[in-house]
């Protein structure tokens, strides 16, 4: 079942400057469903709008990000709601952080570097629940032993913890209260390659043992590999290509996702890793047709005029893709000699 | 911390004492002119007939009176002695009372007025600055934003002098010179605490309009920087009550560098208002200095710089002891 059914999402960052109005369509119409209990992946490049989806769609919008059209569903067991429909920021705070949390991209810098760790706890706890002192120490001693972290963290402030350590005091502040989906974003970016792997692990930990959904940005595609049950590949502000993990990474189907993991390193592949050439453009001005036309090797004419829809491939894939319509076999063969 | 944090930072503090008043003692001996003879020659001047040997008696006095006997190191030997014991020697101009009694004189009303005028801009400025970005979308905290930017280019003196034609000459309502109205008493009753507040509300009012700005950008713009950090962004994702957020997560972090400049701006205190003084005639050190440099008084010009390099750095030694209170970073280095 969904827990989470985004429709057409237009979030765009609408900015005056010196009376002229510019608009970045950081997200630009995208669509997708979570399912309750899975990891879903959101990868792409840098600039691809991955942050601003996540905002978006946990509330956090505020100027000058906008939303400009689209649904966002949520479907609690108890409660269904649009988020959108929320007009009250009230209503949208006592969801945050209960029910659905955002753990920000920028771990090294999420706690508020003049409060001890206990403060963080309490100020969120106590914005959330109405427990005492008591039961404040027994829910955070109870949640720390689970993850492995020793109390004596509480007294400290967050300059004097390891950029891991900060990280996982980040995660264990995010799901103190079982929330019901986490955003994260990036978690493991900053990070050293053995600490990452500690912080993968945790958050799996977590998810098994709280039995939440998992949303995971990241860039990486190798942690997507290891941890997704299904990827979204983000391209300028739209979904470009979807699907189970297995599939997308044993047959993509959009040349982007094919540079993407083409920048993966293989066991015992010795040949150079060729990472995507040219960057992605300006969301302020996007090129016409396929977005993502001026950098794929296979673009025709039609992928600069028109525009591909997201079409679904079968049960568990969809793509964008002009390669992909019936058709079009005789460049589907050309893109597959080239491979 | 104590041997890492402080130590350091108070053998910084006597040093630059050491040297400012090794500078106030070394500037008037590089002087062209020599004070002793401006004394002598302004005495002539006024007509008085002394024989040479009368004369060459006087000069000896006043060599003696302002540490001008004997070598250089002498001199400054002595220099240091009559500090430590307070003595900063007797004013030329209102000879002989002892430069540290003008000063005694001169301090309170300074010292009155600028903390007034600092204390009064600071908060005002630190409160608009946080409500500004606080409340982005707030009419009213725009129109402030607008209000205080326009008047923050105006020149100081500018600012003064139409305060003064407007409220004491225009529509008399506030005295327009002095400390306190002659004819009444000085000491601490209802009438002449009333009439000090009269006379100092112009020239608190006037610093006030002008320094508001500062401290409402400062806090405005480090406020606005500490509202996207990601610590403030996952306060939001967390749900928090926002009264909260914008306490001990905005403010609290903006207000550090408010409180180190404000501590700062106490240490100016000392040297004085010199426009507001001349042009509000107020009787306070910047008032004094200023008589003092027209009248080449050089004891008590060097009197008030000893006592700005010590406020100043004085100020400086507490900013640096009352951070690491202010913010962990440092303390737990
Ligand atoms: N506050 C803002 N004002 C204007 N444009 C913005 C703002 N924040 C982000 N953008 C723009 O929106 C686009 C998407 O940004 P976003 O942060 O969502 O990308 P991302 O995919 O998360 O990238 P990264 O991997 O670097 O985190 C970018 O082009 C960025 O320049
Ligand atoms: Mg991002």
């Amino acid at each position: 079942m969904a827990i989470l059914e985004v429709d057409n999402l237009k979030a765009y960052y609408v900015t005056q400057t010196f009376g002229r109005s510019s608009t970045v369509r950081a997200v630009d119409g995208v669509s997708f469903h979570v399912n309750k209990n899975e990891i879903y992946g959101i990868a792409g490049e840098s600039g691809c709008g991955k942050s601003t989806l996540l905002k978006a769609i946990s509330g956090l919008v505020k100027p000058p990000l906008q939303i400009l059209g689209g649904e966002i569903r949520y479907n609690f067991a108890d409660q269904q709601l649009n988020i959108l429909d929320l007009k009250d920021e009230k209503q949208r705070r006592r969801l945050r952080g209960a029910r659905i949390s955002l753990i920000p991209q920028g771990s090294m810098s999420v706690l508020n570097p003049v409060r001890r760790i206990k403060k963080s706890f309490e100020d969120v706890i106590y914005a959330h629940l109405d427990v005492s002192e008591g039961e404040f120490e027994e829910l955070v001693k109870n949640h720390l032993e689970a993850l492995g972290l020793d109390w004596t963290v509480m007294h400290t402030y967050p300059h004097q913890l390891s950029g891991g350590m900060r990280q996982r005091v980040t995660i264990a502040l995010s799901t103190i209260l079982r929330p019901e989906i986490i955003f994260a974003d990036e978690p493991t970016t900053a990070l050293d390659v053995v600490v990452q792997r500690g912080v993968i692990q945790l958050i799996k930990k977590i998810k098994e043992e709280q039995q939440n959904t998992l949303i995971l940005v990241t860039h990486d595609m190798s942690v997507h590999a290891t941890l997704c049950d299904r990827l979204a590949v983000m391209y300028a502000g739209e979904i470009v290509e979807e699907g189970d993990v297995k599939s997308l990474f044993g047959s993509p189907k959009h040349p982007y996702t094919s540079m993407l993991l083409s920048s993966l390193p293989k066991i015992g592949d010795k040949s150079a890793r060729v990472s995507a050439p040219g960057a992605p453009p300006s969301l302020a001005n996007p090129p016409a047709g396929c977005r993502f036309h001026p950098r794929c090797p296979y673009a025709v004419d039609r992928c600069r005029q028109e525009t591909p829809a997201l079409r679904q491939l079968n049960e568990t894939h969809r793509v964008a893709c002009f390669l992909q319509e019936a058709g079009s076999m005789e460049l589907q063969g050309r893109a597959a000699n080239e491979q | 911390m104590l041997k890492k944090y402080y130590i350091p930072r108070l053998i910084q503090y006597f040093t630059v004492l050491f040297i400012g008043v090794t500078l106030v003692f070394v500037i008037p001996r590089l002087l062209p002119s020599n004070p002793v003879e401006h004394q002598l020659s302004r005495m002539m001047a006024q007509g008085q007939y002394l024989d040479p040997s009368a004369i060459q008696a006087i000069r000896e006095t006043l060599e003696q009176l302002y540490g001008l006997k004997g070598g250089i190191f002498e001199q400054y030997v002595d220099y240091f002695k009559r500090l430590f014991t307070g003595d900063l020697g007797p004013s030329f101009t209102q000879f002989p009372t002892p430069v540290t009694t003008l000063i005694r004189q001169s301090l309170p009303w300074t010292l009155g007025l600028l903390l007034a005028s600092l204390s009064i801009s600071w908060i005002v400025g630190t409160v608009l600055g946080g409500i500004r970005v606080s409340f982005p979308r707030s009419k009213l905290a725009r129109l402030i934003e607008l209000l205080i930017m326009g008047v923050r280019p105006i020149p100081y003196y500018i600012v003064a002098l139409v305060l003064l034609i407007l409220f004491a000459f225009l529509w008399p309502i506030f005295p327009m010179s002095g400390g306190y109205r002659m004819g009444v008493k000085p000491g601490f009753n209802l009438p002449f605490i009333l009439d000090l507040l009269r006379h100092a509300f112009l020239p608190i009012l006037s610093m006030v309009i002008i320094e508001i700005g500062g401290w409402f950008l400062q806090m405005r713009n480090v406020a606005s920087n500490i509202v996207e950090e990601d610590y403030v962004v996952y306060a939001e994702a967390s749900g928090l009550p926002k009264a909260k957020i914008i306490f001990m997560y905005i403010v609290r972090n903006a207000i550090i560098p408010q409180i180190t400049g404000f501590a700062l701006n106490i240490g100016f205190i000392f040297g004085g208002a010199l426009i507001t003084e001349i042009v509000f005639a107020y009787p306070g050190m910047g008032y004094l200095l200023y008589s003092a440099i027209l009248a080449g008084d050089y004891n008590l010009i060097m009197g008030i710089n000893i006592f700005s390099i010590v406020g100043v750095s004085t100020a400086m030694l507490i900013v640096d002891l009352i951070y690491p209170l202010l913010d962990p970073r440092v303390r737990y280095q």
